[in-house]
């Protein structure tokens, strides 16, 4: 009976809160991978969204009216992320589409929201050449490794005084991308390269490479490495002896690599596009209302994630209509106050303007050194 | 001359891990006529099992390895019992079938309990730089060494000296004789398969403590294993041993003098080689089953 009480109570609240969105709530498509390899950080994305929309909502919606996300499991694969767009669109009818995570799952999603005219905004994936197929409906707010280099080549080379530089990376597509981007921009800094090495996924024994760099005789090392990779790489970098810089690209600075790194992380530098630590108000709001939801400070994919949604609510707000043609236009128009910088987009739907960060891990904390600004590509 | 002492130097060290972790392989492999693909993801629960002990059960590594031993060991003897007696004696093809489906299982159960995250096994000694003359090695990495020289002596010690080692070799070598002449054949292969685990656990777990554990290292740990009993010969102790420090100096050498990124080619291109020249192994015995 009590049971039944609250029930009605709580459909009576609803549907009163529901009267004042009069209208439909305006329906947004989201595709994340919520399980398989990437689910932890597809889900601290997600998370962020879901921050932005609750927020949204509770100062009274978008043109008056409630939204809703619609979320699926992309899993980070082609084909499942497609299904999922494909079931967006058709039976749930958003009108934008937002996420599909990895590159390779976004590549193949662009078409479909191409093909029913539908924006579709992407706030993670970075591989530079998204933005060069011609989409007129697809957009970036996440940075590219070609915008990380040039940002941070000139810190290097100017502020940490760097003269002899090694090189060592994953060996793959984006190890090997990262390696030749930062020796391009650093070289052009007059910055000499001693020596680029690269190592398989999954590597476990990297006492010959670091034998290399010791003999290179370098003061600074960049590396290009995931978690795994790059935990074991520093411990035995320490164990070795070396007091080369450490400069990182990849997931560093995040509490995991640091719990795994134990003392051996201390002092290394990291190049991430956004750190908790971040100084200014707006951030602090954000970290504010983002741990007193989650119980855990935002990450680099929680940021994302709260920041492309504030981004697609901003472009209805400004379009004035749910038509799709009408968020795209306003979504070029962008120029949305992030907690990490001023979001624009370049007409092929690239963004700039945010800050991407340089931290230094002191007493298993990352500190941020300096931030910088992404130029316009 | 300096650097070359270091590159040989972490080759031996890696070579000595190589050769612990084909141990349990080689043996099972050339005491059962067994094929095992789900050696590296035993390799793997001692790792994970390791990680567990030493930092949810404040175990110290000593403890935890003992742990790990015996768990792991209680493991592989009811995986014989249970799922290889099943297949014993019907050719190669169900075992390695059997195998293959038992590392997929093994590896995603683990995936689900732990999770893709890297996991850190305790270790019992510092990681601090020792500079020995020209030479960095750390304590650890030295007292890992020694540890896996007394785990592989012990194996020896058991399978040539003790009774159940020349139980062993006897069902190996003709299992009808051995059973006419009062040898449990059945407890005799489970005893072997408990053995093989334990060591590739073990081996897990004190690798564990020098990298991490990792749930997906096992299709890795195994193909290494391979390489080194291929190239050492099936089932011969001496050959694991040579073999697993031959890899370890040659991709040394490699990595130091040519590149890092294509160290794992020198690896398969000794055991084309070594297919080429001496199918049976550098210290292959020959021996075939009557």
């Amino acid at each position: 009976m009590q049971y039944w009480k609250h029930a009605l109570v709580i459909a009576g609240l609803t549907s009163l809160s529901s009267m004042a969105f009069a209208q439909e709530s305006i329906k947004i498509g989201v595709i994340e991978p919520l399980t398989g390899s990437v689910a932890y950080n597809g889900i601290a994305s997600l998370n962020g969204a879901k921050l932005a929309v609750e927020r949204r909502n509770a100062a009274g919606g978008v043109l008056g009216r409630k939204i809703e996300l619609v979320v699926e499991d992309g899993q980070c694969r082609p084909a499942n992320s497609v299904n999922a767009a494909e079931k967006l669109l058709q039976r749930d009818k958003v009108v934008a589409l937002s996420g599909a995570f990895c590159s390779s799952a976004t590549a193949a999603v662009m078409p479909i929201a191409e093909k029913y005219k539908i924006p579709f905004l992407t706030g993670v994936s970075s591989k530079a050449d998204l933005t060069e197929k011609g989409m007129q409906y697809f957009f970036r707010s996440a940075e590219t490794d070609r915008q990380m280099s040039k940002v941070f080549s000139k810190i290097l080379a100017q502020q940490l005084q760097l003269k002899k530089v090694a090189y060592i990376g994953v060996n793959d597509d984006w190890g090997r991308g990262g390696v030749e981007d930062f020796s391009k921009d650093l070289e052009a800094l007059g910055v000499q390269t001693v020596m680029k090495e690269y190592f398989d996924h999954g590597a476990t024994d990297f006492y010959t490479l670091l034998t290399k760099l010791r003999a290179s005789k370098a003061d600074g090392v960049f590396v290009a490495a995931e978690t795994q990779d790059g935990s074991i790489l520093v411990k035995q970098f320490k164990e070795l002896g070396l007091q080369t810089k450490i400069f990182g690209v990849g997931s560093w600075a995040t509490a995991d690599f640091i719990g795994l790194t134990g003392p051996a992380s201390e002092g290394i530098y990291a190049a991430v596009p956004y750190a908790s630590s971040l100084p200014g108000e707006r951030n602090k709001a954000f970290v504010d209302l983002y741990a007193s939801a989650y119980k855990e400070k935002p990450g680099k994919y929680g940021a994302a994630g709260y920041n492309a949604m504030n981004i697609l609510l901003d472009a209805i707000a400004r379009a004035g209509k749910t038509e799709p043609d009408a968020i795209r236009d306003a979504l070029r128009q962008t120029d949305y106050a992030a907690p990490n910088g001023q979001y624009r987009f370049t007409e092929k739907g690239e963004g700039y303007g945010f800050d991407v960060v340089l931290v230094q891990i002191k007493d298993k904390e990352p500190h941020v050194i300096t931030q910088a600004r992404t130029e316009k590509p | 001359m300096e650097l070359f002492l270091q590159y040989l130097a972490n080759g031996l060290v890696t070579g000595t891990f190589y050769a612990l972790s084909a141990l349990g392989l080689t043996l099972i492999l050339g005491l059962m006529r067994v094929v095992n693909f789900a050696h590296g993801e035993l390799y793997m629960l001692g790792g994970v099992m390791g990680w567990w002990a030493t930092t949810r059960l404040g175990l110290d590594f000593f403890s935890g390895l003992v742990l790990v031993a015996v768990v792991m060991g209680a493991f592989g003897w009811l995986v014989d019992r249970f799922l290889i007696e099943r297949i014993r004696d019907q050719g190669e093809e169900p075992g390695i079938l059997l195998t293959i489906g038992l590392s997929i299982f093994l590896a995603n159960t683990a995936l689900l309990v732990v999770g893709t995250a890297p996991l850190k096994v305790e270790a019992p000694l510092s990681a601090a730089p020792l500079i020995l003359g020209p030479v960095v090695v750390t304590k650890l990495r030295i007292f890992a060494v020694a540890l896996s020289a007394v785990l592989i002596v012990a194996a020896w010690l058991v399978i040539q000296k003790t009774r159940l080692g020349r139980a062993m070799r006897a069902t190996f070598q003709d299992p009808m004789a051995a059973r006419l002449v009062g040898v449990r054949t059945a407890n005799v292969y489970a005893a072997t398969f408990a053995m093989g685990t334990v060591i590739a656990s073990l081996a897990g777990m004190l690798l564990g403590s020098i990298y991490s554990a990792q749930v997906a290292i096992g299709g890795l740990v195994s193909i290494k294993a391979f390489v080194v009993v291929i190239l050492g010969g099936m089932g011969s102790f001496a050959g694991a041993i040579a073999g697993g420090l031959l890899l370890g100096v040659v991709e040394a050498l490699w990595g130091g003098y040519v590149a890092t990124g294509w160290v794992d080619i020198i690896g398969f291109a000794m055991v084309i080689l070594t297919l080429l020249c001496r199918p049976y192994g550098l210290f292959s015995k020959r021996a075939e089953r009557a």
